[in-house]
């Protein structure tokens, strides 16, 4: 035991930084946490005061709207960073509710099935799909990027091919279409239900054992599986997850819209999902794919855009921006984080 | 083994020529809290093996990092290279390489899908037609060249991928020195390039850097192992704590004499005593164990015994303890624990079965270096923090912080990324991981690769102290000299078979190198 003593106190001094140094540190680490929401908050600010927008932006319908509309494409986020979490792509988001959309609608519309069996009915094909790409990414090894890029492809055929390009518009419950329109306390009624599955996922990620092995097959697959971790079980769940979320979402899609459209839940909307999951992991905690700052994330982009088409500036201006941000946001969170690393 | 006997007497002659081929003056750097390097003068001679070692964050890396011109170090020091000049706060890449100074690091930046002439014409450039194709003919002649002036058992064609590991380094020391103009001008720096080979590659590797030093090159050489060092080493430069705390030749070239510069004073233990075996009782059981290289592997581990296996790269040592763990499929035969056989379905069994397994390869298998000291050290407990619907992370830091101090873990806090924490202390929090499951038997592959020599010490300080409590450890290290120190009865595998088994006072490093190379089977 002398000789254990003697070796940590020979070796302290060089163990720890000065306050001076710790302080800094944690400075920079406030900034980066809370860059993105500083950023959103002066946005906000800035198209209220803007005498292009202050008549229109600060209203409470222009917010209601903006926030209502966000709420697909926040599931849809949600669902993209659970297998994030543990280092897989899944492209298939957006086009599985696509299809999940129309599924919902062509019940009710063509079958005359009630809404409780038509909700069912589409989140039970997410699941199915997502329980198709876990098995081919986690037990076969198929890398999941082309697994679900295939599979996203292949979807938005179905969909065309159910619909036959059309929109479907009859018959759709009211109720349903209620949820998409209405608000409780003056907040969109589709408002509640993101914060629900976003409160969902927080918890699932953050407070739950399964979180943190999601997190650590993410950082490093063998040595998870060298702690007793059952890897392929474990990934496999993550893509049924995210394929009920998709799901979900395409219920939302009919929800806020009264129809179903064959040109709505596709790709695109898998890019904006990944774009703002990215963005996300830029703030709150650096580094991580997380539900608080992907959140952040979806309305500091829906509220910038919507500034400026409120301006009267032109429509490709959007997804100019939306790309912008991405790009800058992950520019300076990797110069930031090697700042901190070349410090420490 | 023989090349290095071989140089003992060219070593005098070639330190006695004087000239210097590297000036080290006056290098200082500072990061914000440390001072990773303290007025450090050393010189290296022409022609010389000249080593670099110190602990972990001595400055050894800060200061190749300054040659490399990766840092810039502060204003005042120089380096000299063949007697030109570079202020140290002024160096760069580009500076190094017109100085003639040529870097190879662990893990050789080698690309192991291209094959050895493709490795050694990126560097150099291809041969090219008028029309910009490459010339493969000619690439090929040059690589044949190039492959007979260093000696190395490699043709043009063979994927890099398909070479042993100590040809891989070769062919990267190779790439580095093809250019030099003047064959043996200019300095080669070898940036722990054994770190992660095993030890009969050692050997190998260590041949050919001894011939090109025997033939004129001069080589500045960082290593951990200080074997090694004591083997092939002209001079020795040792830095500790930022500092210069020496430069040794010839006849002071010995583990002890480095040891104690390294550490600051004589370190009488390295290896604590392990507590005596007070027990009968047979923990763990091997009967007519096949499986992956293994043939017929018999073996018993009783309570508190340190078993130690020694064997070459490939012997079946590493599959050994992976199938105990159950991480490797048992072909024919039975591992009992405690007398009864296991069936071991997935890891998860084997751990509730109260067994541990400090991987070899800490990088990918052990470590997330992106997660925190706490996520960390209970990722194999995950479960014991699920209380009332939630991982109550609270309780989970405050047991990480007292197992800090208990397993001697040098960190900020218990929320530091496992990445940013040295070899040594990485290594201690994968075995307090493990040592906090309290297990029965303590599988450990390698437990003190690329650490130094004060970390080893608490290392098996921290297994000393779980023997004592009634672990068993089976544990498995290319370095003999270390095994022998711990072990209380060691089993040489060869080729997959149990060919020898030996107890105190028959457990020494010779015997245990001639057991593990030797294919003949001894009757013990």
């Amino acid at each position: 035991m002398t000789v254990t003593n003697e070796a940590v106190t020979s070796s302290a001094p060089t163990g720890r930084g000065s306050t001076s140094d710790s302080g800094r540190q944690r400075v920079l680490l406030f900034i980066e946490r809370y860059a993105l929401v500083v950023l959103f908050i002066l946005t906000f600010i800035f198209f209220s005061l803007w005498s292009k927008t202050s008549s229109t932006f600060p209203t409470a319908a222009n917010i209601r709207n903006v926030l209502g509309n966000q709420a697909v494409i926040g599931i849809l986020s949600l669902a993209i960073i659970i297998p994030l979490v543990c280092g897989e792509f899944d492209f298939s988001v957006g086009s599985v509710s696509g299809l999940s959309q129309v599924l919902c609608a062509g019940f009710m519309s063509r079958l005359g099935a009630p809404l409780p069996v038509a909700i069912l009915f589409a989140v039970a094909i997410g699941a199915v799909i997502g329980l198709s790409n876990g098995n081919t990414v986690a037990r076969i090894g198929v890398n999941s990027l082309i697994v679900t890029l295939g599979v996203a492809t292949a979807m938005a055929g179905v969909v065309e091919w159910y619909t036959k390009g059309q929109t479907i518009v009859l018959h759709i419950s009211k109720h349903l279409t209620d949820l998409g329109s209405g608000n409780w306390f003056g907040i969109p009624r589709t408002l509640y239900f993101l914060a629900v599955a976003a409160a969902l996922v927080y918890y699932l990620l953050e407070h739950t054992p399964y979180g943190r092995y999601l997190h650590s097959i993410g950082s490093n697959r063998d040595a998870a599986r060298l702690v007793g971790l059952r890897v392929e079980r474990l990934v496999l769940i993550a893509f049924v997850l995210s394929g009920v979320l998709a799901g979900f979402a395409g219920v939302m899609l009919v929800a806020r819209n009264g129809t179903a459209s064959p040109q709505l839940g596709t790709v695109n909307d898998t890019l904006q999902a990944l774009a703002a999951a990215f963005l996300g992991a830029t703030a709150i905690k650096p580094g991580r794919f997380n539900v608080l700052g992907t959140m952040v994330a979806i309305f500091f982009l829906a509220f910038t855009v919507t500034g400026l088409s409120l301006a009267g500036v032109a429509n490709w201006i959007n997804d100019l921006f939306n790309g912008a941000a991405l790009f800058v946001a992950v520019l300076i969170s990797t110069i930031v984080g090697r700042k901190r690393a070349g410090v420490g | 083994m023989d090349a290095p006997a071989g140089r003992a007497g060219e070593a005098g002659d070639r330190g006695q020529t004087g000239e210097v081929a590297l000036r080290i003056s006056h290098l200082s750097k500072a990061f914000p809290g440390t001072r990773a390097l303290d007025d450090v003068s050393f010189d290296v001679r022409r022609g010389e093996f000249h080593a670099l070692i110190g602990g972990n964050g001595s400055g050894k890396s800060t200061l190749i990092k300054i040659l490399a011109g990766v840092y810039h170090g502060e204003a005042g020091g120089t380096i000299a290279v063949e007697g030109r000049e570079i202020p140290a706060d002024r160096t760069s890449p580009e500076a190094a390489r017109a100085a003639g100074l040529h870097f190879v690091h662990q893990n050789p930046a080698v690309f192991p899908t291209l094959s050895v002439a493709e490795n050694l014409a990126i560097g150099h450039g291809f041969e090219r037609t008028a029309i910009g194709g490459v010339r493969w003919a000619a690439v090929r002649r040059r690589t044949v060249a190039l492959l007979e002036r260093f000696d190395i058992q490699a043709r043009p064609d063979t994927l890099v991928r398909d070479l042993r590991p100590a040809e891989r380094a070769m062919v990267a020391i190779a790439r580095a020195l093809q250019d030099q103009e003047g064959e043996q001008r200019g300095l080669l720096v070898l940036d722990e390039p054994t770190a992660s080979l095993p030890r009969a590659e050692v050997t190998r590797l260590l041949g050919g850097l001894t011939r090109y030093a025997a033939s004129g090159q001069t080589i500045l050489f960082v290593s951990h192992r200080l074997d090694e060092v004591v083997e092939t080493a002209d001079r020795v430069t040792v830095l500790r704590d930022g500092r210069l705390a020496g430069t040794v030749e010839g006849e002071d070239i010995n583990e002890s004499r480095l040891i104690e510069l390294i550490v600051g004073r004589p370190l009488e233990h390295v290896f604590p005593e392990m507590p005596p075996i007070d027990s009968e009782q047979v923990v763990l059981e091997l009967r007519h164990v096949s499986g992956g290289p293994l043939v017929d592997v018999n073996l018993q581990l009783t309570k508190g015994e340190v078993l130690g296996i020694a064997g070459l790269l490939g012997s079946g040592r590493s599959e050994l303890l992976k199938m105990v763990f159950g991480a490797f499929k048992v072909r024919g035969g039975e591992i009992l624990l405690d007398g009864a056989p296991t069936h071991f379905r997935h890891i998860g069994d084997g751990m509730r079965a109260g067994i541990a397994y400090v991987p070899e390869d800490r990088g990918g298998e052990a470590a997330f270096f992106d997660m925190s000291v706490s996520e960390n050290m209970t990722a194999a407990i995950v479960s014991r923090y699920w209380k009332g619907g939630r991982l109550n992370q609270r309780r989970a830091d405050a047991d990480v912080r007292s197992a800090i101090g208990q397993f001697l873990v040098q960190a900020t806090s218990e929320r530091q990324e496992l990445g940013t924490l040295s070899g040594g202390n990485q290594q201690k929090v994968v075995l307090a991981r493990w040592l906090l499951r309290r297990p029965k038997v303590l599988l450990l592959d390698e437990p003190t690769q690329g650490v130094d020599v004060n970390a080893r010490a608490e290392i098996y300080n921290l297994v000393r102290r779980a023997v004592a409590e009634g672990c068993s450890v089976l544990v498995v290290t290319s370095d003999f000299e270390e095994l022998s120190h711990v072990s209380d009865r060691v089993i040489v595998l060869n080729q997959g078979r149990v060919t020898a088994e030996l107890r105190p006072p028959d457990i020494s490093p010779t015997t245990l190198t001639e057991l593990a190379y030797t294919s003949r089977e001894v009757a013990s």
